[in-house]
């Protein structure tokens, strides 16, 4: 009898697995008081500028001059075959610039400049900014 | 004063003959009180397309950029000047725009848009 009890006291003493205390409805409040940490400052979400912001939309001439005088640059956006000034759909010019290359390209013209009815046989070469379709 | 330019297609001569061309076009600008402030050659090159003037057909042509400062008063006598010298076929005075040398960019007007229209 005397050992029974002291196998069970010892047990109750030193048990093999950690007892873990019984969340009761008492316990509960103290369990979570107990373990929340005071709020770090680093912790908090802070303010700043949209990191995957999408590249403002430019045109392709973007910063840069349009002078009458520079011929091969407004050649560029006139048709090799007749010498006319392309659209605004086929340049993919913002408003500014379609109007700006359109008064140089006409300034150039009559100024003697550049000529009305064809491309400038040097600057047929010159690589294509705009989405024109050539039939062939 | 206001700052014009006055693009000129000369003749295609010899060296002496367009140097004394310019010569006239410069003097007769600081004989009206003009300050000319750059003259600048643009190159001899084939014009564009055939030139009739004063009784004669021309192909080629040698470019002059006159840069200078005038009163307003000055710009018709001096075309009308230009128009009658036999060695000049095309003048033409412009007026130079100091804001329009600074190329504006999109993001430039695109950023200006929202300022106006959060205020």
């Amino acid at each position: 009898m005397f050992a029974l009890s002291l196998s069970r006291l010892l047990l109750q003493a030193f048990p093999k697995q950690p007892v873990a205390p019984r969340a009761t409805a008492q316990c509960i409040r103290s369990l979570t008081t107990a373990q929340q940490e005071p709020l770090k400052k680093d912790d908090t979400p802070m303010k700043m500028e949209n990191p995957y912001k999408p590249p403002p939309k430019t045109c392709v001439l973007c910063n840069v001059t349009i002078d009458f005088k520079n011929i091969q640059l407004l050649s560029q956006f006139i048709s090799p075959h007749t010498g006319r000034i392309y659209g605004r759909h086929v340049t993919g010019l913002c408003g500014r610039k379609q109007k700006a290359i359109t008064k140089a390209i006409k300034k150039a013209r009559s100024m003697g400049f550049m000529s009305v009815t064809l491309k400038d046989p040097q600057f047929i070469k010159d690589p294509d900014i705009c989405r024109v379709k050539h039939f062939e | 004063m206001p700052r014009y330019e006055l693009c000129v297609i000369l003749k295609a001569m010899q060296r002496p003959e367009t140097a004394a061309a310019l010569r006239r076009t410069v003097e007769t600008l600081l004989e009206r009180g003009a300050v000319v402030r750059a003259l600048e050659n643009l190159g001899d090159r084939r014009l564009p397309y055939k030139i009739s003037k004063h009784d004669s057909r021309h192909t080629h042509g040698g470019y002059f950029s006159v840069d200078f400062h005038s009163s307003p008063g000055i710009v018709s006598e001096l075309l009308n000047h230009l128009e009658r010298d036999v060695d000049v076929l095309r003048p033409t005075v412009l007026k130079k725009d100091e804001r329009l040398v600074a190329a504006r960019c999109c993001e430039a007007q695109a950023q200006k848009a929202k300022r106006a229209t959060s205020r």
